[in-house]
């Protein structure tokens, strides 16, 4: 047996954290900069080390920007455990992380070229989807009519409000938003992402869809793009699950027979339909 | 049924037990600074780990396995230790990386591994969990792909009489080694013990043993006893096509998940004594001027297995003691193109605490599609 000699997997690149970005209460967007070039798809996912308490895995939010010699790099983060907590608590401006990656498959954005998309995001879920939408923009002539489906329990929990609205200049977008709940100065649809759904006007035959968000969310989204017309391949979803490695030997990530860390995070509807409705699997 | 043309292909010779150690002699001379890993008796209690000489080998003891029992007695027919290949090539805990609070890497390399390693004695289902955990791992995990490089020959010794626990010829993992190995032997009884060859060391090494060629009823009562120890697992579970196609189509059939989990308390003995499950947790272990990223073994039949900072992927046991099963027979052929991830080599069942038994729940799924 012939074995190359390997790497050390685990290393992570020294990186600064350059600027924070307050997103919602609970959440905020941390501009990172690797002194290297780096590039990643959208939808792609960094692990983000922190000293003496771990790795997380979490999305790229924007598209890396090249400058130069470095990489900037953004990742919007929010709270729900330790690892999360240390960051919002301890890392701002000047503190130095561990960044490992890219891993994962990405959003298809070479085959879903000349397609109709409607994105679909809950909460979160808009952060690896963001890149998604840059990527649009600065190739908009690959793409047909983009339709961003997005919401939040409540308009405090969107994120990137500050560009929100420039979406809607990105030439044949559009942007609908919603709140799970009513709001003072709500103009927009109060009740779930998912029945924006039923609103959109996409050509079924040649529309694809982009969905991500809590798995709750996606299920519903799921059923209601299939009521809609979609076919189950043309259905894409970004899934998590608790992630250790980010290279497929840690197996904590496993659904079915797949590795989330390195056959997804981006799956194909019809790939993962037989487990998407089996609890726990 | 076993394919005995195939076998007669291959040239057994004959030798004694003390010949066992003139193998290792001849590997010793051939190898310069060789290890030797295998099952051995430490205490009188069988673990895996570093071989000095043939009487470190539970060559004079017997096995007698159960569901939730192990015992060893006088005898020559050892089947396995609770430990596996595993616990070399993936222990239980290692370290993945050292780091420093300013995140330099303080030493990413273990140099404290040995080079040279030869697997001695192992059984026909560890050879082919190691084939499972190559599938995997190779090539990825850094600790894994540097310990197995270290594995320069494979010496098998074949079982001629399973345990009770035992089903490798349902799963197509022995008794009887095909491929993967440099030399085998079989212990005909307490004193002869036939060898053969599985690749040009192997070769090597029976005629720098000066091992003869096996005689006519010695041939016989070696294939006689492949046979027998075959057809007696072959009673104990019905065929792997089967299973797998009633597996298949229980994936869904939650109200039998549960059932079958009932008396299952969650532990992970079974997750820690497979020799094909490889899941780890990495942590940080902080000392005074670094961190060590350590990888531990974790078991999907564990709460925390799923387990997230905002929720559970996994919450309940029923969901976790099916994943083990459903990952074994129908996810490992998918990850590894092909193979099983489970051996027959029956640890999950002997060292359950509970004395849940493995075949008792391939049984059941089969029996509720039938």
């Amino acid at each position: 047996m012939t074995l190359t000699k390997l790497e050390n997997p685990f290393t992570f690149k020294r990186a600064l954290v350059v600027n924070v970005v307050k997103e919602a209460p609970d959440t905020n967007t941390y501009i990172i900069k690797l002194n290297e070039p780096y590039t990643a798809n959208p939808g792609q996912f960094n692990m983000i080390y922190v000293y003496g308490l771990g790795e997380i895995p979490i999305s790229l939010s924007n598209l890396p920007e090249h400058r130069g010699t470095y990489t900037l790099v953004n990742h919007t983060i929010r709270i729900v455990g330790a690892v999360t907590r240390a960051v919002m608590l301890h890392v701002g401006a000047g503190s130095q992380v561990g960044v490992r990656g890219p891993y994962g498959n990405g959003w298809p954005m070479r085959e879903i070229e000349g397609r109709d998309i409607v994105i679909v995001a809950g909460g979160i879920g808009m952060a690896p989807l963001r890149p998604v939408i840059k990527y649009i923009e600065n190739h908009r002539e690959r793409y047909g009519r983009v339709n961003i489906l997005y919401g939040a329990r409540n308009p405090e929990l969107l994120l990137y409000k500050y560009e929100l609205n420039k979406y809607t200049v990105i030439p044949n977008t559009n942007l609908l938003l919603s709140s799970d709940i009513p709001a003072e100065g709500w103009l927009h649809y109060v009740g779930f992402v998912t029945d924006l759904i039923n609103y959109v006007d996409v050509d079924l035959k040649n529309a694809i869809a982009l969905v991500c968000g809590p798995e709750i969310m996606m299920k519903v989204a799921i059923k209601n793009l299939l009521k809609k017309g979609f076919k189950n391949e043309d259905i894409f979803i970004s899934m998590e699950r608790r992630m250790r490695c980010g290279i497929g030997v840690c197996g904590t990530c496993q659904f079915g027979h797949y590795f989330i860390c390195k056959d997804g995070p981006v799956f194909r509807y019809s790939d993962i339909e037989e487990y998407f409705w089996v609890e726990g699997i | 049924m076993i394919k005995v043309p195939k076998l007669q292909q291959v040239k057994l010779y004959a030798g004694k037990l003390s010949d066992l150690e003139r193998v290792m002699e001849y590997l010793r001379q051939r190898f310069n600074g060789v290890t030797f890993m295998g099952y051995k008796l430490q205490n009188s209690m069988p673990v895996f780990g570093e071989i000095n000489s043939l009487s470190d080998m539970p060559i004079r003891v017997s096995d007698i396995q159960r569901p939730g029992y192990y015992e060893l007695v006088a005898g020559y027919r050892f089947r396995l230790s609770y430990a596996s290949p595993k616990w070399y090539l993936l222990p239980p805990e290692h370290s993945i990386l050292k780091v420093s609070p300013d995140y330099e890497f303080v030493d990413s390399t273990n140099n404290s591994l040995a080079n040279k390693v030869v697997m001695f004695g192992i059984k026909s289902c560890d050879l082919n969990a190691i084939a499972v955990l190559d599938a995997i791992l190779i090539g990825k995990h850094p600790i894994y792909t540097k310990k197995r490089s270290s594995v320069i020959a494979i010496i098998i010794e074949e079982c001629l009489e399973p345990a009770e626990t035992c089903f490798c010829s349902i799963t197509g993992t022995g008794p009887t080694v095909l491929r993967g190995y440099d030399l085998a032997y079989a212990r005909l009884d307490e004193d002869i013990v036939i060898f053969k060859a599985g690749s040009t060391l192997g070769e090597e090494i029976i005629k720098a043993a000066g091992l003869r060629e096996a005689v006519q009823e010695q041939v016989k009562s070696y294939y006689n006893a492949v046979e027998r120890a075959m057809s007696i697992m072959s009673t104990r579970l019905p065929h792997l096509e089967e299973i797998q196609k009633a597996l298949r189509r229980n994936v869904i059939n939650e109200k039998l998940w549960k059932t079958l989990s009932e008396k299952c308390t969650g532990c992970g003995n079974c997750n820690y004594v497979c020799p094909t499950c490889f899941c780890v947790e990495i942590v940080d272990r902080v000392e005074e001027s670094y961190t060590t990223r350590t990888a531990l073994w974790t078991a999907c039949r564990t709460y925390t297995y799923g387990l997230v900072a905002g929720g559970h992927f996994r919450r309940d046991l029923y969901m976790r003691y099916k994943h083990f099963i459903l990952h074994k027979f129908l996810f490992y052929p998918k990850q590894t193109g092909g193979l099983l991830g489970c051996v027959g080599c029956g640890r999950c069942t002997t060292w359950c605490p509970l004395g849940l038994d493995l075949k008792e729940t391939l049984v059941k799924v089969v029996e509720e599609v039938r």
